[in-house]
């Protein structure tokens, strides 16, 4: 390094000089003791070199100062730094006299306004960057010197741990977005096809979120401590596979089906033992049991409303209609990128964006005959409700169908009965959607208002068919519970006839009975459990189904096809798909309602809900990216939208009433289960309450469930509701007032223009042209390959819109004068 | 409703086992899919009744073939000499009649605006019919130019040439041949410099060749121009694929809606010819 030998020279120079001075001052000393005489030409003398001496100090002091710099500079360099510990101790501060302290301040200080106040400057971009280099250079040179002695040092220390920390930030802060499971995948897609697809998939993670803790619960709570210290498959009835089902209990069909080993095993409620505490952690197994499933949904609940009362926060902000397009044009390119890929993408997400606001611009311009708009959004309704009505009573009458079936015993009927309530379900499921989605048409909504509505109708008709499935499943509860009793007369009958045996013959060992031969109750639990489990499989399978062949196929077959087909397959007819995103929506909302029913005699459903979740992530954005056309009209969507989230609460709330309704009212069977053996499932907290704990909690618990303190204690909330309610609206207005006084005196907004000297709007040339150099480098890009998907469609219309709405622009930018 | 499927669960008994197979209630499920695509697809069935089923229909009945008709109700309502009228005529037929793919009103204002844009004088036109898009460019051509129409039908031309005559454009060349032999012949045998102006509404199939036939006869110069119907309905992917991706051409799609009917999207290809680079 030149400028280092450089530097260490001129520091020796300096250290020389200093001996020099020093020697000088003795000897002037000894001349004063010695001689006691002082001519005039001495004292002349003298008052030169002292002027020398301050000279040669400030000099010094400059060096040193560069020296320091240089030291923040490169700070491993571990000789520069002892050589900077020794400049230190020559040199002070203090010697620099006080008007050059103040002049170097003032100096500074200079700069640093000129840096703040550079991007008003009307000058020529060249001239800001040259005089912001220069002045940040002086900066640096001279900023230390302000400091004093050991202070500069630490001067020094501190702006090199604030570069290490600023770059430590960010690279944190890239670290944590990587972090951030599927971003990217969900960046890339937004940017494509717009935040209304992009919002199913943020949604997605979030169930997945959900589900990851839900099944952390069940599986560290209740499946592992049962399989790990529990008695072992085979010690008794409940945990063995029975005699009569042993020779097929290993096939592949009946695992599929979840019977076999699968159903006595920790995946269902039949296996638990109501054994109270097991193994050596004394771990109170039932307790746990019923504890994981009233927290799963008790934390679900909790997950919800807050994630509701946030996006309630955040949509509340930000004032989004004024200059809307400027803001667009000039502000949305990012100069951080410095990835192909990313600034792809970034293009991308920047046309689709523009396309979502000149929707939002013609849906507010748009003015109708409102009469005829009226009448056929009711006609609309009463079609669809038609429609409802219709599927409601087919699959009333399926259900009524296969009851009688299964009066005359299923084995006279073909496959097609015995299965057909769930495939009218699903076929009904799966094509009303479509003519709800045909009708809703003729509404002429805009499209985020109809996507609402579309959500509305296959959530009242989805619900429907869930409903039917549950009181089906009541039935069969029923049934199985008479079942039950019958059972358990024979069991005592047959124990009676085991004693009979042993008391006859009294020489004889006890009899031992194979816990695989013992008769058992039919339990009901495991069924319930097995129908969700059957369900969720099912759905999952019709779904990847659906979209392998729906999708997929359809996709293969338009691409390849299109070469030998008499008319334009990818532009007519079929075409590719849209993302269907208020299918996905409500399909991915009724999968969770069914965990949330189900999880409690399933403990496996959330385990398999979450590999579910994990997969469709990946296929469908990959089935997206790859086999759908963006949506003709694209709108824009919140990432997290209330609305699905109200829908999720509604499901929630929905699923927990039937699993509510039978822990409650529902007996337990007798021989399966955590709870067997007790009246009701929920006796297992007064059961601990009793032997766990000591008697003085049994009695307060005692006294609060006394309806004379709960009644004062839920007035208490209600009223405490009451006011936070009127507090945050108060609140609230307040804050829109302020906003209102924030926008009133703001001059109008000056946009940093980079490498502009001068807003387009001003400059007559340039009047409404995009002139934005990221923009426009990648739209060359763009218009090199047209091979890419995207553009495949947008290429043929987009430009008369662009064109259209660059007018658009150029009027706003010059009416509003950014 | 009720009555219904019992019914039919009687008659399955006693039909062929495949039909026993299915249920009626399942096959009530698929009632809303069929619903949803007469409903989506209502504008093709429209067109299907119009364009296929009424013609054979008609073309029974009376003898005629579509065209005859066509021109029998065009030469009852309009007036001779007068191109405006002859088009009107055509125009109501088509929508009030029968269906015959003539470029019509809407994209034809398109047509028209670029000829006028233009001011070419030397028109090529792939596939006259009838003569309504020949009567359509001659009305908006300049003084002195001229217009070759190729037509491959013979009574078709026959046609074209009695509506060309009827509007009074008696300098239109018809040639009635297939385009595929007509364009290399074109230089020699009309002593063609360069075509400023073509227009395509042929076979859909043909319009790739063809376009590439123009490029190895050398009649297209820099800022000439090619007019492409029905490229996206019934559609000539090829086509779209060949000038997306050979460079010769600045393009671009008027998007519009099919000729007579609303829902059908339709757009035509608008090419100008760059030159090789």
């Amino acid at each position: 390094k030149p400028t280092s030998g450089r530097k260490r020279r001129r520091r020796r120079e300096s250290k020389k000089e200093r001996k020099k001075d020093e020697g000088r001052g003795s000897r002037n000393a000894q001349h004063a003791v010695d001689s006691g005489e002082r001519t005039e030409k001495e004292r002349q003398r003298k008052r030169r070199k002292d002027r020398e001496e301050k000279a040669e100090h400030v000099q010094s002091l400059d060096k040193s100062k560069v020296n320091s710099r240089d030291f923040e500079g490169e700070g491993e360099d571990e000789e520069v730094e002892e050589e900077e510990e020794e400049v230190e101790k020559e040199v002070r501060p203090e010697t620099l006299t006080p008007e050059e302290l103040e002049k170097l301040k003032e100096a500074v200080d200079d700069k640093k306004k000129l840096i703040q106040a550079l991007r008003g400057k009307p000058w020529p971009m060249k001239k800001k960057h040259s005089t912001l280099r220069e002045s940040q250079e002086f900066l640096e040179k001279y900023e230390g010197a302000l400091g004093k002695g050991k202070g500069r040092k630490l001067y020094a220390y501190k702006v090199m741990m604030n570069k290490k920390w600023m770059k430590f930030k960010r690279d944190f802060e890239n670290f944590t977005t990587a972090c951030i499971p599927w971003e990217m995948k969900i960046k890339e897609i937004e940017s494509h096809f717009g935040s209304s697809v992009a919002s199913y998939f943020i949604f997605l993670r979030w169930m997945y979120g959900i589900n990851m803790i839900l099944f952390g619960l069940t599986f560290g709570l209740v499946m592992v401590p049962e399989a790990l210290m529990g008695r072992p498959y085979g010690s008794m009835p409940r945990k063995t596979v029975p005699r009569a089902e042993e020779t097929n209990a290993m096939d592949f069909a009946v695992l599929w089906d979840f019977g076999g080993y699968a159903q006595y095993s920790v995946l269902f409620y039949g296996y638990y033992n109501s054994q109270r505490a097991i193994g050596w952690l004394k771990f109170r197994m039932p307790l746990s049991y019923f504890l994981v499933g009233v927290g799963t949904v008790a934390y679900s609940y909790m997950v919800v409303i807050r994630k509701m009362a946030r996006n309630a926060n955040e949509t509340g902000g930000g004032d989004e209609n004024s200059f809307n397009f400027s803001w667009k044009t000039f502000t949305s390119w990012d100069y951080l990128i410095g990835n192909p890929e990313t600034a792809d993408n970034k293009f991308a997400s920047i046309t689709t964006s523009f396309k979502e606001a000149i929707l939002e611009e013609q849906e507010s311009r748009k003015d109708d005959n409102i009469h005829l708009t009226r009448f056929l959004r009711v006609l609309a309704n009463f079609l669809v409700l038609c429609c409802l009505a219709g599927s409601g009573y087919l699959i009333y009458f399926v259900v009524r169908r296969s009851q009688k079936f299964a009066l005359e015993g299923f084995e006279n009927h073909t496959w097609w009965e015995r299965n057909e309530v769930n495939m009218v379900m699903s076929l009904l499921g799966m094509f009303c959607p479509m003519l709800f989605d045909v009708i809703s048409a003729l509404e002429n909504y805009h499209p985020r208002v109809a996507l609402q509505w579309q959500l509305g109708r296959i959530f009242a008709l989805f619900l429907g068919n869930l409903y039917t499935f549950i009181i089906a499943l009541m039935d069969e509860i029923n049934l199985k519970r008479k079942e039950e009793d019958v059972v358990q007369f024979n069991m005592t009958m047959w124990e009676a006839s085991l004693h009979n045996n042993t008391a006859d013959n009294s020489t004889a060992p006890p009899l031992f009975t194979h816990p695989a031969d013992v008769p058992r109750g039919p339990c009901w639990e495991t069924m319930v459990g097995q129908e969700f489990v059957r369900l969720i499989i099912s759905d999952t399978m019709t779904t990847y189904i659906t979209l392998l062949i729906g999708d997929f196929l359809r996709a293969v077959l338009v691409r390849f096809l299109n070469y030998c087909w008499c008319w334009d397959l990818e532009a007519g007819f079929p075409s590719y798909s849209e993302f269907d995103v208020s299918g996905n929506v409500l399909g991915l909302i009724f999968n969770q309602g069914m965990i949330w029913m189900g999880a409690f005699y399933a403990p496996c459903l959330p385990a398999l809900n979450v590999l579910r979740l994990h997969v469709s992530m990946y296929l469908q954005c990959w089935a997206v990216m790859c086999c759908n056309v963006p949506q003709e009209r694209v709108f824009k969507a919140s990432g997290s939208n209330n609305f699905y989230m109200a829908m999720l609460l509604v499901i929630l709330f929905l699923s927990t009433l039937p699993a509510i309704y039978t822990i409650v009212t529902i007996p337990p069977s007798f021989d399966c289960g955590p709870f067997s053996g007790k009246a009701r499932m929920f006796d297992v907290i007064q059961e601990t309450l009793e032997s766990d704990f000591p008697a003085w909690i049994s009695k307060v618990f005692s006294y609060a469930a006394n309806p004379g303190l709960v009644l004062p204690f839920m007035l208490l909330m209600v009223l405490a509701i009451y006011y936070l309610q009127s507090t945050s609206k108060s609140y609230k207005e307040a804050n829109v007032e302020l906003k209102k006084k924030l926008q009133m005196p703001l001059p109008p907004p000056v946009v940093a223009m980079p490498t502009k000297e001068r807003p387009p709007g001003t400059q007559p040339g340039t009047r409404g042209k995009v002139n934005h150099p990221g923009c426009r480098e990648s739209r060359a890009r763009r218009d090199g390959d047209e091979d890419v998907r995207v553009c495949e469609r947008e290429d043929l219309c987009s430009e008369s819109n662009m064109r259209r709405h660059a007018g658009n622009l150029g009027w706003l930018t010059s009416g509003q004068n950014i | 409703m009720s009555s219904f499927p019992p019914l039919c669960f009687h008659g399955c008994c006693a039909s062929p086992p495949l039909f026993r197979m299915v249920s009626p209630a399942i096959a009530l499920a698929f009632l809303p899919l069929l619903l949803t695509l007469l409903i989506r697809y209502r504008f093709y069935f429209v067109l299907f009744y119009r364009a296929v089923l009424l013609r054979v229909w008609r073309d029974c009945r009376t003898g005629l073939s579509r065209e005859e008709r066509c021109f029998q109700y065009v030469l009852t309502n309009a007036t001779p000499g007068d191109p405006e009228s002859i088009l009107d005529g055509f125009d109501s037929w088509c929508t009030k009649k029968e269906f015959i793919s003539h470029i019509g009103p809407k994209k034809g204002k398109i047509l028209d605006r670029l000829l006028s844009e233009h001011s070419p004088l030397t028109v090529l036109e792939l596939g006259a019919h009838c003569g309504y898009s020949t009567v359509r460019i001659a009305r908006a051509l300049p003084l002195g130019a001229r217009l070759f129409s190729v037509e491959m039908d013979q009574k078709n031309a026959a046609i074209a040439e009695k509506v060309i005559r009827l509007a009074g454009f008696d300098e239109v060349e018809l040639i009635v041949c297939p385009s595929d032999e007509v364009i290399p012949r074109l230089r020699a045998d009309f002593d063609l410099e360069k075509l400023d102006f073509v227009f395509m509404d042929h076979w859909k199939k043909c319009y790739l060749p063809d376009l590439q036939m123009l490029e190895g006869s050398g009649l297209l110069g820099k800022g000439s121009m090619i007019l492409a119907d029905n490229v996206l309905f019934p559609g000539a992917p090829n086509f779209l694929r060949y000038i997306r991706r050979c460079g010769l051409y600045e393009w671009r799609v008027h998007r519009a809606t099919l000729e007579y009917s609303k829902g059908i999207r339709d757009g035509m290809a608008e090419l100008v010819y760059q030159g090789t680079k």
